[in-house]
């Protein structure tokens, strides 16, 4: 077999990274430079700073992936980039960062849509075994995917309102959590217990949707009452109390999709695959087939699972993209199947 | 021909995207076209192009000079960092250049003020003056409200709102900064962000 080594390049929120990847699996280098330092000020990203921060390091990111990779431009067979969904400015530096090394080495380009990426982060520890079913949980977005084969994603069901990472965020503000809250959460539920049991929502709904906002609602609104009533609460019950309410509706309607489906392994993929109480909650309740997560430096965005994506999509569907390829706030995550 | 100096200017800061390639003193071709949100889709098949009509590779260039603004934030990143990244790639020299000059190159008006909208009554301005085809700056770059701007500048002074540069103008203009470190190469924004404005007034 010869080997295929790609070039990824990620830049859809506030993490400027590339990486280089070897055979859709060998990471020889992961450089992120994170920007969270920066939005912690503003208690969320700002997009026209996240773009300004983009363009100041871009060559420098190039420049520490490529050193440690220990591999030269000329050696590169491919470049991944995302397309999309992001912050449009965000997505434009890095698209066209990667259209300029596509021209300046005659290296052929393919675009990667973001989610896809952080599917086959997976494929870096456990090979990717099909059929499989990936349960997508970030940000921006919650969806089980049934993956029959590489690069074939059937969505079987989506959040009807808020993605889960969008919640956690939500709860984390009202208790007065520094940003990004969602690690805080989970954090703080380690301590805390579920004495408030919340609503989890469509748990009985016969589908694989989801729905969050109801209960970020719940949450937000017994806090208020709690402090109108000036009632002592504890941050750490609130927090395991709703965590505790979203890993039980996320493992359930896996579940559900488990009985519907025949699959070789569950995959979870996305930032809130970092959730430690999501991490053991599925691991001790789905014991029928194995349960797999990518390792925690590859679940928050990061260039070398669109590296892993950009290879296997090229090997599906045999030919690059040209340099017409853009940026895109969004996409479907089957364009280009 | 081969051994002559090449050159190229990229310019996405306005509405129109720029590209010239200069061989020796001669501007052997150019792209200067209308397109406010497409600079990310036709800059690089365009720059494409603009090589293989003249059987040249990014890498055979010698020099890069960029446009870094004023003018639109989205639009000139984009020119800005295929200009780093064709810099740090090929370990080539890279100046930059005020957006707003390649604009008053444009014209042939003694008194100019090269001007990109930047809504809200304000724009990205300068005052700029030729004499013998040289260009000199009389009043730096602004982003300021654009009728003021104008009454301060003078009766004589046109408003040049687009014009493909006139590049060997440029060139013999002293009107080029060299980057010394192709890493600290960012747009002149001329402001910082509205998020920063309130963070710091509040
Ligand atoms: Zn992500």
């Amino acid at each position: 077999m010869i080997d295929l080594i790609v070039l990824g390049v990620e830049t859809s929120c506030d993490e400027t990274s590339v990486s280089v990847v070897k055979n859709g699996k060998e990471v020889l280098s992961n450089v992120v430079l994170s920007q969270i330092d920066i939005h912690k000020a503003y208690g969320g990203v700002v997009p026209e700073i996240a773009s300004r921060e983009h363009v100041k390091g871009i060559t420098y990111v190039f420049d520490q992936a490529i050193q440690k990779s220990g591999i030269q431009y000329e050696d590169i067979d491919l470049i991944a980039v995302t397309e999309g969904p992001g912050l449009i400015g965000s997505l434009l530096i890095g698209v066209n960062a990667a259209k300029t090394i596509s021209l300046n080495y005659n290296i052929p380009i393919i675009g990667v849509h973001h989610i896809t990426g952080h599917i086959y982060a997976n494929n870096i520890e456990h090979e990717m075994q099909f059929p499989l079913l990936a349960l997508v949980v970030s940000g921006g977005h919650t969806e089980l995917i049934l993956m029959k084969e590489h690069y074939h994603f059937q969505k079987l069901g989506e959040t009807q309102d808020d993605a889960v990472g969008e919640a956690y965020d939500k709860v984390a503000r009202v208790l007065g959590l520094p940003y990004p809250g969602g690690p805080q959460v989970d954090k703080l539920s380690a301590i805390g217990h579920d004495i408030y049991h919340f609503p989890r929502p469509m748990i009985d709904s016969g589908d694989f949707n989801f729905s969050f906002s109801g209960l970020k609602s719940h949450v937000i609104n017994l806090h208020h009452n709690l402090e109108q009533r000036k009632e002592t609460y504890k941050a750490e019950d609130f927090c395991r109390s709703f965590q505790e309410a979203v890993t039980d509706v996320l493992v359930a309607k896996t579940k559900n999709a488990l009985k519907a489906y025949d699959v070789k392994q569950v995959i979870v993929a996305g930032g809130v695959a970092a959730n430690r109480g999501l991490r053991a909650k599925m691991l001790s309740e789905i014991t029928s087939v194995p349960v797999y997560f990518p390792h925690i430096q590859y679940c928050t965005d990061n260039a070398a699972m669109i590296a892993v994506s950009g290879t296997f999509k090229y090997q599906k569907q045999k030919h690059a993209d040209d340099y017409y390829l853009n940026g895109s706030s969004r996409l479907d995550l089957n364009r280009g199947e | 021909m081969k051994n002559a100096f090449k050159r190229l200017v990229i310019d996405t800061a306005t509405p129109y995207l720029y590209l010239s390639l200069i061989i020796g003193d001669i501007e052997v071709g150019s792209v200067y076209q209308e397109g406010d949100h497409n600079h990310s889709v036709t800059i690089i098949p365009m720059l494409s192009a603009l090589l293989e009509e003249n059987d040249l590779q990014l890498k055979d260039l010698d020099q890069i000079i960029v446009g870094i603004g004023p003018g639109s934030y989205t639009g000139v990143r984009i020119g800005v960092s295929i200009a780093k990244m064709i810099g740090y790639l090929n370990q080539v020299e890279v100046y930059t250049i005020s957006s707003l000059i390649l604009l008053a190159s444009s014209s042939n008006h003694q008194r100019m003020i090269p001007y990109v909208d930047a809504r809200r009554g304000n724009a990205f301005m300068s005052l700029i003056e030729q004499r013998e085809n040289t260009l000199f700056v009389v009043e730096d770059d602004v982003l300021m409200n654009a009728t003021e701007f104008i009454r301060k500048s003078g009766d004589d002074a046109i408003l040049i709102k687009s014009g493909k540069p006139k590049i060997e103008k440029i060139l013999s203009s002293n009107v080029f900064k060299r980057v010394e470190n192709i890493h600290d190469l960012v747009p002149n924004y001329l402001q910082i962000t509205e998020a920063e404005r309130h963070l710091r007034s509040s």
